[in-house]
């Protein structure tokens, strides 16, 4: 691995200032690090500073009566065994879930995954599906940003110079589902993976989807088409064929266009009635 | 002269002089402590070969800095004979006969240890398979590592 110089400031002041006097390019944040060593050894990062997040006071879990506030340094593993998480947000927990392994899942954060912002993130359709919002700190003081604007394309976020992720706000439990498709459970990429929520305080559906360069989308059309609660079977099928019909979907290596338009439409499908027959009393 | 970095391996203390700020723990256990039952597999994340536990948590050392775990308890296959979990599962390893080459063996083995640690005896074996989802058996014994599952005792000792 190419050297650099790795510093941990113990306040949230230092920190920032770490990031004030640096070039752009010239330091890297490092909150787990799942991402950012392999990034590192590859030479695809050269930093001269990395810039630690370990000794922040971030690594939270609050609830403030139905909002959940979930701290950047968090570990995912955390995220996932809470259980007041997967009873009140049951998609985020099968989207942590869907992250690495349990010891990846260890180390790996909220923050770091949104930072990174990679176009096959499992956390990001379903912070959208959520309507999550980035709460930021820099150099002038702190923002909120809505998820939909922090994500501006893919591995670019709204994060400005100097800028670090403190947490994310998730403002309304909803029942919620995330469905992915790869070659492996485990350490692996979705090939499409799809997230379904409804909110009841907007009688609204929420439906996103990734793995599918360059990055994560609500589908507002989709939204449209549910009208309600429960939608009828035929009109889960037509908002998830039409999706599988027009959305931009580009062949890679990991899966052709023909397989990615067929498994979004059998996951839309299958998340929207997931949700749609979570039992309505249930949080 | 920058402070050692205070650690503790396998139940002792061992301070580390001179540890570079991009070094990773998988290569300070093996080249620094010799404790070579650390296997590198795929350095990437992706095999659970290098998988070590961290004030008891399992984790990756070959995606972790050694100065990132400053002032831990780390636990290593040579550990385990040590440890209470460590030892039913090399047990039911043994009884299993739970490996081919071995080259997986050190990680699948602290893997599930630090499971136990997580979950307590009681998780069901379906459970515990799923989540050593991240560890990878190239010979593909997964069989006889699943027969091992059973043979754990559903009680601590």
């Amino acid at each position: 691995m190419p050297p650099f110089a790795l510093v941990a400031p113990a306040s949230v002041d230092a920190a920032l200032a770490e990031l004030r006097t640096a070039a752009p390019g010239e330091v890297a944040v490092l909150a787990g690090g799942t991402d950012l060593l392999f990034a590192l050894d590859a030479g695809k990062n050269t930093p001269r500073r990395v810039v630690s997040l370990r000794r922040l006071p971030w690594r939270t879990l609050d609830w403030n009566g139905a909002v959940l506030t979930v701290g950047s340094t968090l570990p995912l593993r955390a995220l996932e065994q809470d259980a007041e998480v997967a009873q009140r947000h049951p998609g985020l927990r099968e989207a942590t879930r869907a992250v690495g392994s349990v010891q990846l899942r260890h180390r790996a954060t909220l923050g770091g995954n949104l930072g990174r912002a990679a176009p096959a993130s499992d956390l990001i359709p379903v912070l959208l599906a959520l309507d999550a919002e980035v709460d930021l700190v820099g150099p002038t003081g702190a923002r909120w940003v809505p998820i939909d604007q922090f994500l501006v394309g893919s591995n670019r976020t709204a994060l400005g110079a100097g800028e670090l992720i403190r947490s994310v706000r998730f403002p309304e439990p909803r029942p919620s589902a995330y469905l992915w498709q790869r070659v492996r459970p485990a350490n692996d990429i979705s090939q499409v993976a799809v997230a379904a929520a409804y909110s009841p305080s907007t009688d609204r559906w929420r439906l996103a989807v990734g793995g599918i360069p360059p990055r994560a989308l609500r589908l507002p059309e989709a939204e449209e088409m549910l009208r309600s609660r429960a939608p009828a079977d035929s009109q889960i099928r037509g908002a998830a064929e039409w999706t599988a019909r027009h959305l931009v979907i580009a062949t890679d290596r990991r899966a052709s266009e023909e397989y990615r338009r067929h498994l979004v439409a059998t996951l839309l499908e299958r998340a929207v009635q997931r949700v749609a027959t979570t039992r309505p009393g249930a949080r | 002269m920058p402070a050692p970095l205070p650690l503790t391996v396998n139940g002792r203390s061992r301070p580390l002089e001179g540890v570079p700020d991009s070094e990773r723990l998988l290569d300070t256990l093996r080249w620094r402590f010799g404790l070579k039952g650390t296997k590198e597999g795929c350095r990437s994340g992706d095999c659970g070969a290098c998988t070590v536990l961290v004030d008891g948590v399992s984790t990756l050392s070959c995606l972790t800095l050694t100065h990132e775990v400053e002032g831990s308890a780390l636990t290593t296959i040579e550990g385990m004979g040590e440890d209470p979990d460590g030892r039913v599962v090399q047990d039911a390893f043994e009884r299993a006969g739970a490996l081919q080459c071995g080259y997986c063996t050190p990680g699948f083995v602290v893997a599930l240890v630090g499971l136990l640690k997580e979950r307590g005896r009681a998780a069901s074996i379906d459970d515990l398979l799923g989540d050593l989802g991240g560890n990878l058996c190239r010979c593909t014994g997964y069989l006889s590592i699943a027969r091992a599952l059973s043979l754990l005792p559903k009680e601590p000792p």
